[in-house]
């Protein structure tokens, strides 16, 4: 079975739609000549920005030549619409045109040369234009440039009336192209050719990639709307000068790429509105205008690398955070009585060094004088995942289950040092020594498998059997993680820090069961689930050891059960048939018939009959190995 | 060829590469010893000039020339070991250390030359030629100037060399710059001999300022074009050995000289930026440099 998330969902739609229908109505509202001026100006410096991120921040290239590809867009037009009379709407495409083939002439000598290299020959080559702009006066007007080119006009209507209407319109749909060119550029085959070999240029090499092509057609690329932008410009301003190619204005849309932050989309384009109005704001200032944004540059690469873009991240992260610890904080108080009623346990809350964790122990009902038996839940799912073996397991056991931090009602915690296989554990260990346990039947679930095999390999407490569901153990990591898991966009969502409702509804169904009433509770925690549990589970695999717990496992001395459901979508059986056990129950893994990631929540009555035996076989088998002693 | 201006063009040939190769010497050696690109060597090239003409000129503190010329050295020292403290050395650690040091020294061009702007206004000023008259040598008419321009940049790029070569500074900047960790080990201060490096290479800079500010109206921006200059002899030539930028801008020199009389003055640079894209493409490493490609 396939299983296929939906990613082309995209999140960013409706923050993209209000800003593209606050700025379509806008200049109706408002008539402020000056201001539209300025937005004007942003239009076109955000397509510039852009397009320049293309080649340095998605391809790493260190492409200054960029804003050459504007200048002779900006010569194009002023020699076509002005000196040759072609049609300005005419002039303006082909100034995409010449950019594109100047582009190219520029990526040749820079297909294969890396590094320094590459901004010294851009460098040189866009000066070698400028001079070629500059000596040629017969046709570019030299150092003067050239004044008075032609306006665009529809008709007869001159686009500069009614306070420059008409271009606000135009620019706005130009960028509003140029994004949708970006978008489906950097997602399609060649954009993410484009950023495999900047992230691992001789993998990309070895997968087939073709350097050298790749760099063309991203130079080509980035210079289309470069060069129709700067058409633009001159139909707008109506001069072309050689101003457009001097350090200054290099400086000022490199400062927009960096304010905003390189490698998105939608950095450079915040970077180029908030650079606009800045400078302008500060136009009044002299020298120290230059001066100003200068240190902007500065201070941002200094202390905020990631830039403008990188703080709405933060700011979201933030705003996550704070949503999902509040859904725990209201959960906290107002369901206690229905998950008690659910599970038929006491909950109460733990203070533990990584917050508060939320335990669920029939130890003051009707547990005491059981042996312990602990529930572990996975990623992104809370501990009333098990509320039904709650109510199975309880007469003869004492049930133990808690909330990971992050999840459920428990707390968020600390994402650098709390959300890891290894700080699960240690919670484990605290919330076990807090009822006093010592020895203890352990099921993992998934993530949680993880954490049960860890405690078991880490032997502070006394596990007197194992059983793991819908956890291949891992030794390489994360190597293995490709042979233990079938290969599916599934990985990218259990990692995922935001999820859209679909997402949250899609895998809320695989993980765990689809969406009804019974299972509703679980689709709520994934809701709940704090963001960077996920994402941070993956960034810190890490710091857990995984061959030991490989080696506890082969070395035998718990009794192990694995009870993987027979349709889970993400495992794949045979690798976890095929590792290494000491003291497996059966001497195979006993696969739950139709049960899919969550068995025992699906296909109850098969699972508890199941884990019922194996836990008898595992006390008979482990006072049998007492006796002797 | 009337030989009396193939003489003439040599000799503005090597004018003009004497100036060349004392721009060039600075931004190579930064290049060499921390492997970045200094866009603000222009900028300095500007400050130097204008330090100069501040202690030197009768409008302003009115010192000798040669103390004033002295003093000015002094504080571009000063100033470019600054700069290195503000600007390269706080992502010295970073991956993309290249990139950023590029953003970073053309901003603070930025800030340089809109200062000098704020400071000393955009009217247009010049620092007294270094003396009057001409000598000749048959054919040969030379300027006293140009005469002293040349003596001077040779003597002080026989001091960097030598300095370099022989004094204890000197070799441990060259340790530094050949293998960084090595030095490191051995005791030496890397970030210290970094800042020198960059101190003389502002120096050097500024010296060049005070030769162009002789010959041409001083300006905020005098330093771009200069700057350009420098990273076409720096690639041209490669940067190999201390001496190769220095022959590279003597060849630079000459064929800018030619192309000037050839071509006119407007299409020189084309020509130059051309030879050197040519050179790119076909011996990157430049004319001198042994093949090595790291950065």
């Amino acid at each position: 079975m396939r299983y296929d998330p939906p990613l082309h969902k995209t999140q960013g739609l409706l923050p993209l739609i209000l800003a593209a229908v606050a700025l379509l109505v806008y200049p109706l509202v408002f008539e402020a000549t000056y201001f539209r001026h300025v937005m004007i100006l942003a239009f076109i410096f955000a397509i510039v920005a852009t397009n320049w991120d293309l080649s340095l921040g998605y391809a790493g290239l260190f492409n200054f030549g960029h804003v050459a590809l504007f200048a002779v867009g900006i010569y194009t037009y002023a020699i076509l619409a002005k000196t040759l009379g072609v049609s300005p709407w005419l002039a303006i495409l082909a100034g995409g045109g010449t950019a594109a083939i100047v582009a190219l002439l520029i990526a040749l000598p820079v297909l294969r040369l890396d590094g320094i290299y590459v901004i010294l020959v851009t460098i040189a080559l866009s000066q070698l234009i400028y001079l070629v702009v500059i000596s040629w006066s017969d046709v570019t007007g030299g150092t003067s440039g050239m004044v008075t080119l032609p306006t665009l006009k529809i008709g007869d209507y001159r686009l500069s009336k009614d306070g420059r209407i008409g271009y606000y319109y135009i620019g706005l749909g130009l960028l509003a192209l140029n994004i949708a060119f970006l978008y489906l550029l950097t997602r399609s085959r060649l954009g993410r050719a484009i950023m495999a070999l900047r992230d691992n240029k001789y993998y990309a090499i070895a997968r087939g990639v073709s350097e050298a092509r790749t760099r063309a057609l991203t130079l080509t690329a980035s210079a289309v709307f470069t060069g129709i932008a700067g058409a633009f410009y001159g139909a707008y301003l109506r001069v072309a000068s050689p101003d457009a190619f001097g350090m200054g204005f290099l400086t000022l849309v490199l400062s927009m790429l960096l304010v905003g932050g390189t490698g998105t989309i939608w950095g450079p384009l915040i970077g180029a509105f908030a650079i606009s109005f800045l400078s302008e704001w500060l136009a009044g200032f002299g020298p120290w205008q230059n001066i100003i944004v200068a240190l902007a540059i500065i201070l941002v690469v200094v202390f905020y690398p990631g830039g403008l873009w990188a703080a709405l991240q933060q700011l979201r992260e933030v705003a996550d955070g704070l949503r999902s610890q509040t859904l725990a904080r209201i959960g906290r108080r107002r369901g206690k009585s229905a998950r008690e009623a659910l599970t038929g346990a006491r909950e109460r809350m733990l203070k533990t060094r990584y917050g508060q964790i939320a335990v669920a122990d029939t130890g003051p009902t009707t547990g005491a004088g059981k042996p312990a038996l602990l529930f572990l839940h996975g990623n992104s799912a809370c501990k009333e995942a098990f509320y039904k073996q709650f109510r199975s397991f309880a007469d003869r056991y004492r049930v133990i289950a808690f909330d990971l931090p992050g999840h459920g009602v428990s707390d968020n915690a600390d994402p650098e040092t709390t959300y890891n296989v290894d700080a699960y554990t240690r919670i484990a260990e605290e919330v076990l020594a807090d009822c006093g346990v010592t020895r203890v039947h352990v099921f993992g679930w998934s993530l949680g498998g993880y954490v049960a095999l860890e405690l078991a390999a880490r032997g502070t407490v006394e596990v007197t059997s194992l059983a793991i569901c819908g956890t291949p153990p891992l030794a390489v990591v994360p190597d293995d993680m490709g042979r233990a898991y079938v290969p599916t966009a599934h990985m990218v969502l259990t990692a995922k820090q935001y999820f859209s409702r679909e997402e949250a509804r899609s895998y809320g169904q695989h993980a765990t069961a689809p969406l009804s009433e019974e299972s509703a509770f679980l689709h709520r925690a994934v809701r709940r689930t704090d963001g960077r549990a996920r994402a941070y589970m993956m960034t810190k695999l890490s710091i857990t050891d995984w061959p030991r717990q490989m080696r506890m496992l082969a070395e035998g001395r718990i009794p192990t059960a694995i009870l993987d459901g027979s349709d889970d979508p993400f495992l794949n059986h045979d690798y976890v048939a095929g590792l290494k056990y000491g003291n497996l129950w059966k001497g195979a893994p006993q696969d739950i018939q139709d049960g899919k990631h969550a068995p025992f929540f699906n296909r109850t009555d098969a699972f508890d009959l199941t884990y019922f035996s194996f836990l008898r076989f595992a006390e008979n088998d482990h006072m049998a190995g007492d006796a002797p002693a | 060829m009337d030989t009396a201006i193939l003489i003439d063009i040599v000799k503005s040939g090597l004018v003009l590469g004497a100036l060349y190769a004392l721009m060039a010497t600075g931004l190579s050696l930064v290049w060499t010893t921390l492997g970045i690109f200094n866009f603000a060597h222009g900028a300095f090239i500007a400050l130097g000039a204008y330090l100069a003409w501040q202690f030197s000129s009768a409008d302003a503190w009115g010192l000798p020339m040669v103390p004033a010329i002295l003093l000015s050295c002094a504080v571009m020292f000063a100033i470019g070991a600054l700069l290195h403290f503000l600007l390269v050395k706080p992502f010295e650690r970073r991956q993309d250390i290249v990139l950023i040091s590029v953003i970073t020294t053309l901003a603070g061009a930025v800030i340089l030359e809109n200062g000098l702007q704020l400071i000393w206004g955009a009217r247009s000023k010049q620092i007294p030629p270094l003396a009057e008259g001409a000598v000749e040598f048959g054919a040969l008419s030379l300027r006293n100037s140009e005469l002293i321009l040349m003596g001077l940049v040779l003597a002080i790029l026989l001091c960097v060399g030598l300095f370099l070569r022989y004094s204890r500074p000197g070799r441990s900047m060259r340790a530094v710059a050949q293998n960084q960790d090595a030095a490191a080990l051995l005791g030496l201060n890397v970030p210290l001999y970094f800042s020198m490096v960059f101190g003389i290479a502002a120096l050097t800079a500024g010296l060049a300022g005070v030769f162009v500010g002789t010959i041409r109206f001083m300006s905020p921006s005098m330093g771009s074009e200069p700057l350009m200059k420098a990273l076409i002899v720096v690639i041209f030539g490669g940067v190999a050995r201390f001496s190769s930028p220095i022959y590279a801008a003597l060849i630079i020199g000459q064929i800018e000289a030619f192309s000037v009389y050839f071509v006119g003055l407007y299409w020189a640079p084309a020509v130059l930026f051309f030879t050197m894209i040519v050179v790119l493409l076909i011996k990157p490493e430049g004319l001198f440099g042994k093949y090595q490609r790291t950065l």
